[in-house]
């Protein structure tokens, strides 16, 4: 036994490891793919067809089946096979040939848009997944959940309004919260506005938003509005973005005399020696982390100051109703702070 | 209401030395339940320890008991098992302690709940007081760590406290086992009843909160009459609490 | 009590909240939050002038500085457990030649002399008795010199200080800083460090600390690295450099195991656990002095006690089993010979062997006789003339002896660098398996703690062995 070969031994490990690999890295494996290929049976694309046209016709758009082959990710054929049965159960019916949602059809795609919403809000608030998984678990469970485990799953979180992105959820009866506000970049020069929706589709822009670490619900003051790019105040800070990134966000303006608190900073820009007062927790800041800033006294009114700077960067220590907790910079920037004027002794 | 804690003095004369046994883990017929709750790092343990006997472990370190410990003392031929609940800073999330230590409060009907607070942090501390007051009446507050307070140059006013929360409150420092015999004598106290508190319940909520809440609490005190604590159900249900709403349904809120 | 009453009031419920909206939560934190201020406003006076020199803040200045910060923490942590180690030396080849030299032969003559039959004393004093007397020697006196020191640091309040300092570093692998704390209490015990978890209050962070708290080096895996370290490496240098050159392989190995703990968390972190709810809060308590000698009781019969016991009631039937395997015979081959036969071949492929394998197997409630048992087994499949018998184990004083009879059993210097690998990387003991499970509650995370730690290492080990034949 002693005269085997070690460098075959290490090519058949190595050829091993590129087979696990090549079959069960994430999303792009053969067995991911292969078990999403078994997985689009007709109920999935069906509730997707339902789905697309009811976004379109939320938008004001009309759809001609071109466009819809285009937008969804299924072969040709099945889609039309799909679009067929769809008629002849009276989801959707064609004017000349744009297609539309019969009263059935919108019903359906209001209780789809229902769980992918539901599911969002949920993975945002009881879990961890970072926000751009969100869409992607959204979109498998939107086709899984029944209607009573969704109206269970809504009582658990306590029938919310929006999902974590400012988009409305239809009720049971199908009711839904208007979301108010237009699109950034129509807003002229020094409005002064808050963020009511961050769109989460395409995903390349949606990353480019959350680098910027923009929060949902943060008042902003629009500064330059041109072509070439849309820059605005928010929180302390300013950011500059390229027009179509600025139209994922929907902003609703304000009435300047509305305005109460101006000033607002967030809590990781706060220096030293300066002492300030907390205005609030962003709305970026969800579930148990929330919960928990909340119980450890970062309340509005609350006054704060730093109380030991890290030695690594981070986190920082606060000075908060006569404790000391430390916040990670990530944290501290969902914090907001109107910084008062007088020093630490 | 009675306020029982005027000056350490008068509290002695009042105080039956020879009554007191501290009975360790042996808790078994015991006459009295009294729940021990408090922020993590108040000293907790260390009056747990003061009160029962024992030597469980107290680390300088928030969040140290997590287990739930039990001991027990006798005084006046009556005995009190003691359950010391984890450390918590309120009891509205849902991790694992605060759960612990709500469904004690809650279900397990303690005859007392003692909330150890560090005197040097009040504000802090009465975040969870004031919750605790919201579910149960029988409560005593224990101002904890007076030693360092003093040392800090921080004075309280005992009795105006007691009188704004409704509660006796019995200063104490209990590494150096100061204040533990009141801290007893009004336990005892209470479990007889010859203390009878009325808690302070919270007021600064908004207008439209506070509206839904009355509403939603009507409707509870209707269904229960004699509820103790019908806001702070209403409370959790607008919060949409499914351990609560099971609970109500099942009947066991009463 | 009207079921549908309670209906309504829930409807109604469910109907207001729709009303008031998302921000309950808040405002009811707000509203006790205000209350309390009102109430302290009233009845707490602050007397700002005679504030005193807080000594608190100029202790954090100093703990928490660029300059001092780190290496006080190294100092600390390096004192400790230089002093756990050097000083657990003499206690224990105290309780070893108390429990081992001078108890077995009188446990073991006083049975000859009442006519136990050898299969009852064997089973019962060679098996049972020897193991735990053995967990006893090697865990008790470092443990009752560790946890300790460590619960005086802790009650006087400078770990959180450490977890403040070391947080980002940690947070790089998505775990959190009070890992650190866990981890350094993972050299002393891993069960203990898995108890320790507890002051980790976020879901995710605190499994991945569960989860890998198996890579520190415990007590029981230390006296094995410097034995096997003296004796194979050290010898490859010259005389006046061993002592150093075996000390750092030692070192090498246990920072290896944290290099290990962090891309283990932050691969969990990415993976398997990315689902898990993660919050960070760290609070700073003021600092207190310690009760010594209350301190120092209460971690003896809090920590030390119960760890001990829990690794004598695993220990007893693990000596057991030693002693039956290699005195039940199947043929004309005992269990211990037959398994070890099947084993080597796999063994030589990660560049170890059978009884060292066999040895990892039956020694999986304690590691503390990992050492005697392979010394034992190896003893029983050459034939050499050394040892106490079959399903004795047994220590030699003499190094070179030891070495002597490893080097017959056809160990090389491979074998030995692999043998230290491998008692890094392979399960945890079965008492931090029954720890982690009543931590987590969960069959899942417990099976997994216990099997990825040694596919771990047959990997390493395997990459080890054939680079080095490869290239030697």
């Amino acid at each position: 036994m002693n005269n085997y070969n070690p460098i075959s031994a290490l090519l058949i490990f190595f050829v091993f490891v590129v087979l696990l690999f090549i079959f069960f890295r994430p999303v792009k494996g053969w067995f991911w793919i292969l078990r999403k290929h078994f997985k689009n049976n007709e109920k999935t694309i069906i509730e997707d067809v339902l789905k697309q046209l009811y976004h379109f016709e939320y938008s004001s758009n009309k759809v001609d089946m071109k466009t819809l082959v285009q937008v969804l990710d299924y072969k040709n054929a099945s889609i039309v096979e799909a679009i067929n049965k769809m008629t002849i159960n009276n989801l959707i019916y064609f004017e000349s040939d744009i297609l539309k949602l019969s009263e059935a059809g919108r019903d359906y795609a209001l209780r789809i848009v229902r769980v992918h919403r539901l599911w969002e809000r949920y993975l945002a608030e009881k879990t961890g997944f970072s926000k751009t998984e969100w869409h992607d678990r959204a979109e498998m469970m939107e086709h899984k959940l029944s209607h009573d485990e969704t109206n269970t799953l809504a009582a658990r979180l306590g029938n919310p309004k929006f999902d974590p992105h400012g988009d409305p959820i239809p009720t049971k009866t199908g009711k839904m919260a208007d979301v108010i506000g237009v699109e950034l970049p129509l807003l002229p020069i020094n409005t002064i506005g808050r963020i009511t929706h961050i769109e989460d589709e395409p995903e390349i822009i949606y990353k480019q938003i959350l680098a910027e670490n923009i929060h949902i619900g943060s008042l902003l003051r629009v500064v330059e509005n041109n072509s070439t790019r849309i820059v605005f105040q928010s929180e302390g800070e300013e950011f500059k973005l390229a027009p179509i990134v600025a139209a994922n966000l929907t902003v609703a303006a304000i009435e300047k005399e509305v305005v109460i608190e101006d000033n607002i900073a967030r809590l990781s820009s706060l220096n030293e020696n300066e002492m300030a007062r907390i205005i609030g927790i962003s709305k970026e800041s969800r579930g148990e982390s929330r919960r928990r800033l909340l119980d450890l006294g970062f309340v509005k009114g609350a006054k704060i100051s730093i109380d030991m700077m890290n030695p690594l960067g981070e986190p920082h220590a606060y000075l908060i109703k006569g404790t000391s907790i430390a916040l990670r910079k990530d944290q501290a920037a969902k914090i907001l702070i109107k910084k008062s004027y007088e020093y630490k002794s | 209401m009675n306020t029982k804690v005027k000056s350490a003095c008068e509290m002695c004369a009042h105080f039956n030395a020879d009554g007191l046994k501290k009975l360790g883990i042996h808790t078994d017929n015991f006459d009295f339940v009294v729940a021990l709750a408090g922020n993590p790092n108040t000293g907790k343990s260390t009056v747990f320890n003061a009160l029962t006997g024992l030597r469980q472990h107290t680390g300088n370190w928030p969040g140290k008991t997590v287990t739930r410990a039990e001991g027990g003392f006798e005084y006046n031929t009556q005995k009190f098992k003691l359950v010391d609940l984890p450390g918590t800073y309120s009891l509205l999330s849902t991790s694992e302690d605060e759960e612990a230590a709500r469904d004690f409060i809650l279900f397990g009907k303690p005859n007392v709940t003692v909330i150890v607070v560090d005197a040097n942090r009040l504000e802090r501390n009465l975040n969870l007081v004031l919750q605790i007051l919201e579910i149960t009446d029988r409560v005593v507050l224990c101002l904890n760590l007076m030693d360092e307070a003093k040392r800090n140059h921080i004075s309280i006013d005992v009795r105006t406290l007691s009188r704004d929360l409704g509660i006796p409150v019995v200063p104490t420092s209990a590494r150096f086992s100061e204040g533990i015999p009141e801290l007893i004598q009004t336990i005892s106290e209470i479990a007889n009843g010859n203390i009878v508190c009325k808690p302070h319940k919270i007021k600064s909520v908004p207008n439209n909160i506070e509206k839904a809440v009355k509403t939603l609490a009507n409707e509870i005190e209707k269904e229960f009459p004699n509820i103790p604590n019908s806001r702070w159900i209403a409370f959790r249900l607008l919060e949409g609490d499914t351990q609560i709403i099971n609970a109500l349904k099942a009947g066991q809120l009463v | 009590m009207n079921q549908k009453n309670i209906d309504y009031i829930i409807e109604l419920s469910n109907e207001l909240r729709w009303q008031i909206g998302d921000d309950f939560h808040d405002n009811l934190t707000e509203s006790i939050y205000a209350d309390a201020a009102n109430i302290v406003k009233d009845t707490v006076q602050v007397d700002n002038s005679k504030k005193r020199f807080r000594l608190d803040s100029k202790i954090d200045k100093i703990v928490t500085s660029k300059t001092f910060g780190f290496p006080i923490m190294f100092l600390i942590l390096g004192l400790v457990l230089w002093l756990t180690i050097v000083g657990a030396n003499y206690p224990s080849s105290l309780l070893a030649s108390l429990l081992l030299d001078n108890m077995h032969p009188i446990l073991k003559s006083g049975a000859a002399s009442i006519g136990t039959p050898w299969w009852l004393d064997g089973f019962l004093i060679d098996g049972v008795y020897l193991a735990v007397a053995w967990v006893i020697a090697v865990m008790l006196p470092p443990m009752a010199i560790f946890f300790p020191m460590f619960t005086l640091l802790e009650d006087f309040g400078y770990l959180p200080r450490v977890a403040f300092n070391l947080d980002s570093l940690f947070k790089k692998s998505g775990a959190h800083g009070k890992q650190a704390l866990t981890m350094s209490m993972g050299f002393g015990c891993n069960a203990a460090g898995v108890v320790a978890t507890r002051i980790i209050d976020s879901p995710r962070e605190r499994l991945i600390a569960i989860i890998t708290n198996n890579f520190s080096l415990c007590n029981g895996r230390w006296p094995t690295q410097i034995l096997i370290a003296t004796i194979f490496i050290g010898a490859v240098v010259p005389g006046s450099y061993s002592s150093i050159v075996s000390l750092l392989a030692v070192i090498g190995v246990a920072v290896l195991g944290m290099g290990f703990m962090f891309g283990v968390s932050w691969a969990l972190s990415k993976t398997l656990l990315k689902g898990e709810v993660s919050t960070f809060n760290l609070e700073l308590p003021p600092y207190r002095p310690p009760r010594f000698w209350k301190t120092i009781y209460t971690s003896l019969i809090d920590r030390t006690a119960i760890v001990l016991w829990r690794a004598i009631v695993f220990a007893a039937p693990a000596g057991a089993v030693i002693w039956l395997i290699s005195n039940i015979y199947v043929g004309n081959e005992s269990i211990a010979e037959w398994t070890i036969n099947s084993l080597d071949s796999f063994g030589f492929l990660l560049g170890l062997n059978g009884v060292i394998l066999l040895a990892y197997i039956v020694a999986i409630p304690a590691n503390e006789i990992v050492i005697p048992t392979i010394l034992m087994l190896t003893v029983l499949v050459t034939g050499i003339d050394s040892g106490a018998g079959a399903g004795v184990m047994f220590e030699l004083d003499s190094m070179n002896a030891t070495g002597d009879i490893l080097r017959a059993g056809g160990w090389t210097l491979l074998t030995a660098i692999n043998l230290m690998l491998f008692s890094l990387l392979h399960n945890p003991c079965s008492t931090t398996i029954y720890t982690i499970y009543k931590e987590t509650k969960s069959t899942k995370w417990t099976v997994f703690a216990s099997i990825m730690p040694v596919i771990l290492g047959f990997i390493v080990t395997f990459l080890v062995a054939q680079v080095w034949r490869i290239i030697f």
